[in-house]
């Protein structure tokens, strides 16, 4: 569980402020950090670093939230390295591709971009509870329910499939467990094999899934579950700390346009 | 009271009826035990009684109000609730005290409210300390008790138990049974599916299903003693005797 393992509860300044910040402020940063000048980079980077640091995040656990995508992180640093046209630095011939001056910064830019999305997320995941998360989400969607987009069933939606998934793993684990003491093999033999051996596994899984779901809609249906309004344990309340981030976060926002619209 | 008048349920037209002229007053306060071999209509009966399933012919009408009455379901589902079989299927939320506050919330109380019940509930099933815990964290006993507080904080007036001791160790049943009377003597009506007979030797009043209808109904006593008899005439799925 990508999302719910992250979570470390603490004290915090991140951790206090209100999901809504927090999204609205990883929304505004993937903005900006897809649209950077050089000198934002710069910018953003100390801003995402005093962010990390605020989160109370050791560089090691920043590089662990970066470690599950380093494969997609090198693959699209060489793609960019060795596919972009410019000034000639390595020639590769007889292939079909060439290290550049431009193919080595823009490799890096698109690193960075790359990296300081997922940091971005890691900072919010780690210092939000998925309870909160869901609960923001749905606080800032709310206002679109007036035209229709259902707020608070892609809410539960969403908690939900948090809540299933390791009991799906759990499940996928048993049956697993089940085959092999009947003598399904999953560990040796060639990959086409083990691909029948594990697709085996995926039809009962799917049955498994659909009847659960069926008992847990019977099961909402008896608690009273419906459409229309309903309360949560804890509704979200804008405090002074929030508006104060907000605010930086509004200005940090307003600064980097500025430098864009300076820097031509 | 919930009162099943002249019961009859199929599934799907063409089938046979799995309830057939099922007729049950349930009181208030009173601990109902309902018996019979597995695939004898018990779970399919209890769901009538909270509007999940509606009679194909016949009546489910609690305290005055008709299941078939559309403005009436919600109320009925509120008073009547209803802990199933599997605790992982019925658990809602991503932490304890939130799945707790799922049934509140869809009754759409006040969070002050919403945080008085899940206290309460989760003190009530011995389970506070465990508010921020994932559900997929909790033993299959935990989960039990979770489920339980999930159905207590709707406030009922009756609650229906599918089986609660299944698949609990000797420990969790007891909790699981203390619970139970604890809760018929502070005057909640019990609705209670059962195998094991000592479960449900306190009971006020047995009920003993077959193949869809009543066969009898008593004291657990004189109830056990026929189906005593019945078994040894070679009848099966009635609660074994004590072992002795």
């Amino acid at each position: 569980m990508i999302i719910l393992g992250q979570y470390l509860p603490g004290d915090t300044l991140l951790h206090r402020l209100d999901p809504r910040v927090k999204i609205l402020s990883v929304v505004a940063l993937s903005i900006l950090i897809f649209g950077a000048t050089t000198g934002e980079v710069v910018l953003i980077s100390a801003f995402l670093f005093a962010a990390i640091r605020t989160a109370a995040m050791t560089p090691a656990q920043a590089f662990r939230a970066l470690k599950p995508v380093a494969v997609f992180m090198a693959m699209i640093f060489f793609v960019h390295l060795l596919f972009t046209e410019g000034e000639l630095l390595v020639s590769l011939a007889p292939l079909p591709m060439r290290i550049t001056r431009e193919g080595i910064l823009r490799g890096i830019y698109v690193t960075w971009q790359f990296a300081g999305l997922v940091l971005a997320a890691a900072v919010l995941t780690r210092t939000t509870s998925p309870s909160d998360l869901v609960g923001g989400i749905e606080r800032l969607l709310r206002p679109f329910s007036r035209v229709g987009v259902p707020s608070q069933d892609i809410a539960v939606m969403i908690a939900m499939a948090l809540r299933f998934m390791p009991m799906l793993l759990e499940e996928y684990d048993r049956l697993r467990t089940a085959q092999m003491a009947r003598g399904a093999d999953f560990t040796t033999g060639n990959l086409a094999l083990r691909g029948r051996a594990i697709a085996a596994l995926a039809v009962p899984l799917l049955f498994s899934s659909f009847r659960r779901a069926d008992e847990l809609a019977v099961a909402m249906e008896a608690r009273g579950y419906r459409r229309g309004p309903r309360t949560t344990l804890r509704e979200l309340r804008f405090s002074g700390t929030d508006l104060h981030a907000f605010t930086v976060m509004a200005l940090f926002v307003l600064v980097n346009f500025a430098w864009k619209a300076a820097m031509g | 009271m919930i009162r099943v008048e002249k019961l009859f349920y199929r599934y799907d037209a063409g089938e046979p009826d799995c309830l057939q002229d099922i007729s049950l007053d349930i009181e208030e306060r009173l601990h109902t035990a309902l018996i019979g071999p597995n695939g004898c209509g018990k779970t399919t009966l209890i769901k009538h009684l909270n509007a999940l399933l509606f009679p194909s012919a016949g009546s489910v009408c609690v305290d005055g109000m008709m299941t078939t009455d559309a403005a009436s379901v919600r109320e009925i589902r509120r008073r009547v609730g209803m802990v199933f079989q599997n605790p992982d299927s019925q658990i809602i939320g991503m932490t304890v005290e939130e799945d707790v506050a799922f049934g509140p919330g869809n009754l759409a109380l006040p969070s002050e409210e919403i945080g008085r019940r899940v206290a309460e509930c989760l003190a009530m099933v011995g389970m506070a300390g465990f508010e921020k815990r994932a559900p997929h964290t909790l033993s299959g006993g935990e989960k039990r008790l979770l489920s339980i507080a999930g159905v207590l904080a709707m406030n009922p007036r009756y609650i229906a138990f599918d089986e609660p001791t299944a698949y609990l160790d000797p420990v969790g049943k007891q909790r699981v049974l203390e619970i139970i009377r604890r809760l018929n003597r502070e005057g909640m009506a019990i609705i209670h599916i059962a195998h094991d007979r000592r479960d449900i030797a306190e009971a006020d009043r047995v009920v003993v299903m077959d193949r869809g209808r009543i066969l009898l109904t008593g004291a657990p006593e004189e109830v056990f003693e026929k189906t005593d008899r019945l078994r040894d005439a070679g009848h099966d799925g009635f609660p074994q005797k004590a072992a002795s």
